[in-house]
């Protein structure tokens, strides 16, 4: 993933696993493990956050609530 | 075809060639006929819209197609004995009969409707021969496949679920939900889920939960019941809104054995509240957290290994060409020594090569020059030898050459001549007379025969 954020949590994932596999086959030269070693990082930050978004608890809402609120706010003078 | 068409503003007359016309009540009693000798079946559908009068019940027969307006005489419907109340809209029921029409007369308005003599509520048979039969439509619509093209995120932040408020679905989703370590934003919308009026709620609460840009699933959810209790998940339309929607729908309703037409159209379908957690959130939060705490702890270890080890790797090269330096000084002292070494021993083989060399070249000198010696000595007699005979040979040419001058000599010897009969003039003196003028200025001359000479004198000269 050079460029951008990963596609998905998965994406994301699947590249970090690809990335340790060629860390651990010893065979990327000095180059290649610093880029690898610092696109991986973006990748389990990448993660770690996606994992922190649905790690705060479980917040609840109402879709009538919901709808209620937005109808409200597109009412006449909002 | 040649009948003048008169056109005075008005419609042509309709179809001149047919029969008729016939009077309206004499047809409308033949029509009656005609339906009653109709053959008698059974019809299965939804009841809707009934009403009672004095002396029959009449309602709707109706599923996703179409409907047919129905009538019972009020004594055959007791006669049916259904629980009391059983024939009410949403009712699933099986209904026996025939066409009936009914001509009116009088003020009475005519009425069409199919007559049930015999009704009963739908059994599993029955609502199972009709699921399968929706089940294959839609199938062949392709709208089974739809929903399961969508991609599923393994991580969605925030689920839609359309459940009943007060069941129990809700409470084992969340605790399923709370299992996976997820604490995302579930957003409910409460649908009733049993009775005619549920499919049509469901369906409205799904497209109102895939409408929001943030839901990224969608969990349906009821617990289990007889078939004609979960009948409103097989709905048709609701089961047609599912395909079309953009948000991927997990099902959970019934039980294992139970199985909705709606289980059919989802993206997934699973047997509890508690699988469909796991199906909406597939990744286990818990799990998954371990896990990039260990692909970090990797990805330090590879990074920092990585250079250590070039480290290791880069001060073994660096002590490398010092090594190398040290082998190759070696290694050329070495051949310096061997080399002088060989040299001294090459000079001393040299000079006795040479000496070697001189000798034999004075010897091959001292050989030759005795071979001249002794060669000159033998050419010398050789020589001599040969003068010998070349002077013998040079005399014997002299005598040779003397003889064939003394003969071509002889040849040439006037004296010769004069043998063979010639005569020769000749001045007194004995000098040759070659010509007439100079015998002429001679006068006397002497002719010179082989045997004897005879005096001479020309003509003129005794003039004289």
């Amino acid at each position: 993933m050079p460029d951008g954020a990963p596609a998905s949590y998965e994406a994301a994932v699947e590249r970090l696993e690809e990335i340790i596999d060629r860390l651990d086959s010893g065979q990327a030269g000095l180059r290649e493990t610093l880029d690898l070693c610092k696109e991986g990082k973006g990748l389990v930050d990448y993660c770690a956050g996606e994992l922190d978004a649905v790690g705060e608890g479980l917040k609840e809402l109402n879709l009538d609530d919901l709808a209620a609120k937005l109808d409200s706010s597109a009412g006449p003078g909002a | 075809m040649d009948e003048p068409q008169i056109s005075l503003g008005a419609p042509a007359r309709p179809g001149p060639d047919l029969p008729g016309p016939f009077a309206v009540g004499r047809y409308a009693n033949k029509l009656k006929d005609w339906m009653r000798e109709r053959p008698r079946v059974l019809l299965i559908g939804e009841v809707t819209g009934v009403g009672r009068s004095k002396v029959q019940a009449y309602f709707e027969l109706r599923d996703g197609d179409g409907a047919v307006p129905c009538a019972i005489w009020l004594n055959d419907l007791e006669r049916a004995g259904l629980p009391e109340g059983a024939l009410r809209d949403g009712a699933e029921v099986v209904i026996a009969g025939g066409l009936d029409y009914y001509p009116g007369g009088g003020a009475a308005s005519a009425n069409f409707c199919f007559r049930a003599t015999h009704v009963r509520l739908a059994g599993e048979g029955d609502l199972m021969a009709r699921l399968e039969a929706l089940r294959t439509q839609l199938r062949g619509e392709g709208l089974f496949e739809l929903q399961k093209q969508l991609a599923r995120p393994v991580l969605p932040k925030t689920i839609g679920v359309v459940t009943a408020e007060g069941g129990a679905a809700r409470r084992d989703l969340l605790a399923g939900l709370g299992r996976r370590g997820w604490g995302g934003t579930v957003v409910w919308a409460f649908a009733p889920v049993q009775d005619r009026h549920a499919a049509p709620k469901i369906a409205r609460a799904l497209q109102d939960l895939a409408a929001r840009p943030e839901v990224e699933a969608i969990v349906v959810t009821r617990g289990g019941g007889s078939l004609a209790d979960l009948w409103a998940f097989c709905d048709e339309t609701l089961c047609r809104t599912v395909a079309m929607l953009r948000v991927p729908v997990i099902s959970a309703v019934g039980h294992e054995r139970d199985s909705t037409l709606i289980d059919d159209v989802a993206a997934a379908s699973c047997s509890t509240p508690t699988h469909a957690a796991e199906a909406a959130v597939p990744l286990d939060c818990g799990v998954a957290r371990a896990e990039v705490r260990r692909q970090a702890l990797a990805l330090r270890r590879g990074a920092d290994g990585a250079i250590a080890a070039r480290a290791r790797h880069l001060g073994a090269l660096a002590r490398g060409p010092a090594r190398a330096l040290q082998r190759q000084r070696t290694f050329l002292n070495q051949k310096t020594r061997e080399i002088r070494a060989a040299s001294e021993r090459g000079i001393a083989e040299r000079a006795a090569t040479q000496r070697r060399i001189a000798g034999l070249v004075l010897e091959r000198a001292r050989r030759r020059a005795l071979g001249q010696v002794e060669r000159a000595t033998d050419e010398g007699r050789r020589h001599g030898a040969a003068l010998d005979t070349a002077a013998d040979r040079a005399l014997a040419q002299r005598r040779e050459a003397l003889h064939n001058a003394a003969v071509a000599l002889r040849a040439h010897d006037p004296e010769r001549t004069l043998e063979r009969g010639y005569a020769l003039a000749e001045t007194p003196d004995g000098e040759p007379l070659t010509s007439a003028d100079a015998a002429t200025a001679a006068g006397r001359f002497s002719l010179r025969f082989r045997d004897g000479r005879l005096e001479a004198r020309t003509a003129g000269d005794d003039d004289a």
